[in-house]
C-alpha cells in the first residue's frame, strides 16, 4: 500500500515539475532571478545548536492576459552541512483584479505549489492547490473595508497530515490628520486533517503510521523517518481559531514609518493531533502553523529611508503560545504532565537597496525563545545576504 | 493523483491563449520627475483596455499645491493602503491629459519609510507576478520562519 502510493507520488513530481516548469516560458513577460545566502547557528529550533549555510536560488516568471496575471516561480535550496535537506518548490499562479465603481476591488488568486524534499523530510513532500479572494473598499478617503478568504488544500507525501483549511478575515481601517492610522481586524480558520485514524491504536494495528519517535539526541535522528511526527490523538479531526487584533501605524512624512501591532488568538475546538518534531524552519510545519497555538503576538518595526535611498527597518516581535495537545517533555522523554508553552522575542533589522533591475539586503535576527519543554528552549542567530535581478522579455509601455 | 494532473493541465491551457492589452500613453524617461506632496483623493480607474483597473490618486504638490494624477499601478492596490492626506513622493513620467491636467505614471513610490518600485527606469511594469511578487519584504524572515 504503502509503495504504490510512494510510486505514484514520483509520477506526479515528474508530472508537475514537467508542467511546472515549462508552462510559462512560453511567452513570459519578464524574469525574475534572485540568490539568497544565510547563516545561522541554529538550524533546527531546539536546544542543541547546527551551524548551517542555506543558498537558495530561485526564479519568477510571470505573463500578462489582460486582467489576468499568470506567474510561476521555483526556487531550490542547498544546505552546506545538511544537504540530505536539500529541497525544490514550484508555484503557480494566477491573479485577477477587477473594480466595482471607483471605490471597490476583487482580488483573486490561485496558486498551484509543489515541495519536493531531498530524503530527510520526504514525508512532508506535499502538492497544494490554494486560492484567496479579497474584496477592498474605500468606505470613505480615509478609512478601507477589507474582506478576504482563502482556502488550502494539501497532500502530503505522509498522507495522516493531508488537511484541507480556510479562513476568514475581516479588517477596518482609519487614517487620522495626525498622520495615524488605526486598524482592527477579526480572523476565524478551520483546518481538517482528512486521513486521521479514529483512534491511535486502530492506525498502528493496520501499519498505516509511518511514524515514530520525537525529541531522541542520538545520531539516529538524523536518518529517516524519525524526524517525522507522532500522532497523539486521532479523535477531533477538525481544529477552529479565531482571533482579533489592532494595528497603529504612524508616518512621519514619507520617509519613516511606525507600526504597533497587538493580536489575541483562542483556539476554539480541537487540538494538535501530533506531537512536535524537530523544528527544520523549512518545512510548513503543521505543529507550529496558525492552527496549532493559542495566545498573543506584539510586534513592533521602524521604516526608514535613509540617504542613497536605502531601506532601514527594524523590528521587535513578542509572542505568548500555547499548544492545546502538546505535552511538554524532558530531555530524557519523560511527560512533564505540562501542555507546552513558548515565550519568544525576536529582534531584526535589515537594510535593502534598490535600483532600475537589482536590488540587494543585508539582515540579521535574534531569536530567544523560551519554552517549559527543555527540547525547544533555545536562541539562534540569522544572516542573510541577498541579490535580486529583474529582467522584463516584454514591451512596457 | 487523476485530480492533480486534471488541475495542472488546465493550468497549462491557461497559457496558450493571451489577450492583448494597448496603451494611451508610453512610459517616457525624458519626462521624469519627481513630486512631493499630498494625497487629496483615491479612486480606481480602467486606464487600459483589457487591463486590470488601475489605482489613481490626486496628489497635492508642495510649495505650488499643484493637483497630479498619478497612475500607481493594479496589483498595488491590495499591498499599498493609501488614504487622504497621507503624504508620499513619487518618481515617474510626466503627460499631459486631453484636458491639459497633469499626470504622472509612476515608476517609483516612497512611502513610510519604504521605496515601492513599480516599473523600471524604462518603464517596463514590475508589477507583475501578483502578490507572490511582493512578499517577503522582511528578508530576515528568509530562515527564521517556521
Amino acid at each position: 500500500m504503502r509503495n504504490r502510493r510512494t510510486e505514484g507520488t514520483k509520477r506526479a513530481k515528474i508530472v508537475v515539475l514537467a508542467v511546472l516548469l515549462l508552462t510559462p516560458v512560453l511567452n513570459a513577460d519578464s524574469i525574475t532571478i534572485s540568490t539568497v545566502q544565510n547563516v545561522t547557528d541554529l538550524l533546527f529550533r531546539r536546544v542543541t545548536t547546527a551551524d548551517d549555510q542555506d543558498s537558495s536560488l530561485s526564479f519568477i516568471l510571470d505573463k500578462n492576459l489582460g486582467r489576468f496575471s499568470l506567474f510561476t516561480s521555483g526556487n531550490y535550496s542547498y544546505l552546506l552541512e545538511n544537504s540530505r535537506e536539500n529541497f525544490f518548490t514550484q508555484d503557480l499562479g494566477l491573479d485577477y483584479l477587477h473594480s466595482f465603481g471607483n471605490k471597490t476591488a476583487l482580488y483573486i488568486s490561485v496558486l498551484g505549489n509543489g515541495t519536493f524534499y531531498k530524503s530527510e523530510y520526504s514525508d512532508f513532500n506535499s502538492i497544494s492547490l490554494s486560492a484567496f479572494t479579497s474584496v477592498k473598499s474605500y468606505i470613505s478617503q480615509t478609512s478601507i473595508l477589507k474582506s478576504s478568504y482563502s482556502f488550502i488544500y494539501r497532500n502530503y507525501e505522509a498522507s495522516l497530515l493531508d488537511y484541507w483549511s480556510h479562513d476568514f478575515l475581516l479588517s477596518l481601517d482609519k487614517y487620522f490628520v495626525t498622520g495615524t492610522t488605526a486598524k482592527a481586524e477579526v480572523c476565524w480558520g478551520y483546518k481538517h486533517f482528512m486521513n486521521l485514524p479514529q483512534e491511535k491504536e486502530d492506525d498502528f494495528q493496520n501499519g498505516g503510521a509511518p511514524f515514530s519517535g520525537k525529541n531522541g539526541n542520538n545520531e539516529q535522528q538524523n536518518q529517516g523517518h524519525l524526524e517525522s511526527p507522532e500522532l497523539v490523538h486521532g479523535k477531533g479531526r477538525g481544529i477552529q481559531f479565531f482571533s482579533v487584533s489592532s494595528l497603529l501605524t504612524q508616518s512621519l512624512g514619507s520617509k519613516i514609518g511606525l507600526n504597533f501591532s497587538i493580536m489575541r488568538q483562542w483556539i476554539l475546538s480541537g487540538n494538535n493531533p501530533f506531537t512536535a518534531v524537530r523544528d527544520f524552519y523549512k518545512i510548513e510545519n503543521p505543529f507550529y502553523d496558525r492552527f496549532s497555538w493559542e495566545g498573543y503576538h506584539i510586534e513592533g518595526q521602524v521604516t526608514m529611508l535613509m540617504p542613497w535611498l536605502i531601506e532601514l527597518e527594524t523590528g521587535y516581535e513578542y509572542s505568548d503560545k500555547r499548544f492545546p495537545g502538546i505535552e511538554s517533555m524532558s530531555l530524557m522523554e519523560n511527560p512533564l504532565g505540562l501542555t507546552r508553552k513558548d515565550r519568544r522575542v525576536e529582534v531584526d533589522v535589515s537594510l535593502q537597496k534598490n535600483w532600475a533591475r537589482i536590488s540587494i539586503f543585508l539582515s540579521y535576527a535574534y531569536i530567544l525563545n523560551h519554552s517549559n519543554d527543555p527540547y525547544f528552549d533555545w536562541s539562534g542567530h540569522f544572516f542573510s545576504v541577498g541579490f535580486k535581478w529583474n529582467q522584463p522579455l516584454g514591451g512596457g509601455r | 493523483m487523476k485530480h492533480r494532473v486534471i488541475f495542472l493541465a488546465g493550468l497549462f491551457l491557461l497559457t496558450t491563449f493571451s489577450i492583448g492589452q494597448k496603451s494611451r500613453h508610453i512610459y517616457n524617461v525624458n519626462s521624469e520627475r519627481t513630486i512631493a506632496g499630498t494625497i487629496r483623493k483615491i479612486s480606481t480607474e480602467p486606464r487600459y483596455r483589457n487591463s486590470a483597473p488601475f489605482v489613481v490618486l490626486k496628489l497635492e504638490e508642495k510649495g505650488t499645491h499643484t493637483i497630479y494624477n498619478i497612475e500607481v499601478s493594479p496589483v498595488w492596490f491590495y499591498d499599498m493602503n493609501f488614504h487622504k492626506g497621507e503624504e508620499l513622493e513619487v518618481v515617474g513620467s510626466f503627460y499631459l491629459s486631453d484636458r491639459k491636467e497633469p499626470n504622472l505614471m509612476a515608476r517609483e513610490i516612497r512611502f513610510k519609510g519604504k521605496v515601492f518600485l513599480l516599473r523600471d527606469k524604462h518603464g517596463f511594469p514590475n508589477w507583475r507576478g501578483g502578490r507572490r511578487q511582493r512578499k517577503g519584504r522582511r528578508h530576515g524572515k528568509n530562515m527564521k520562519e517556521q
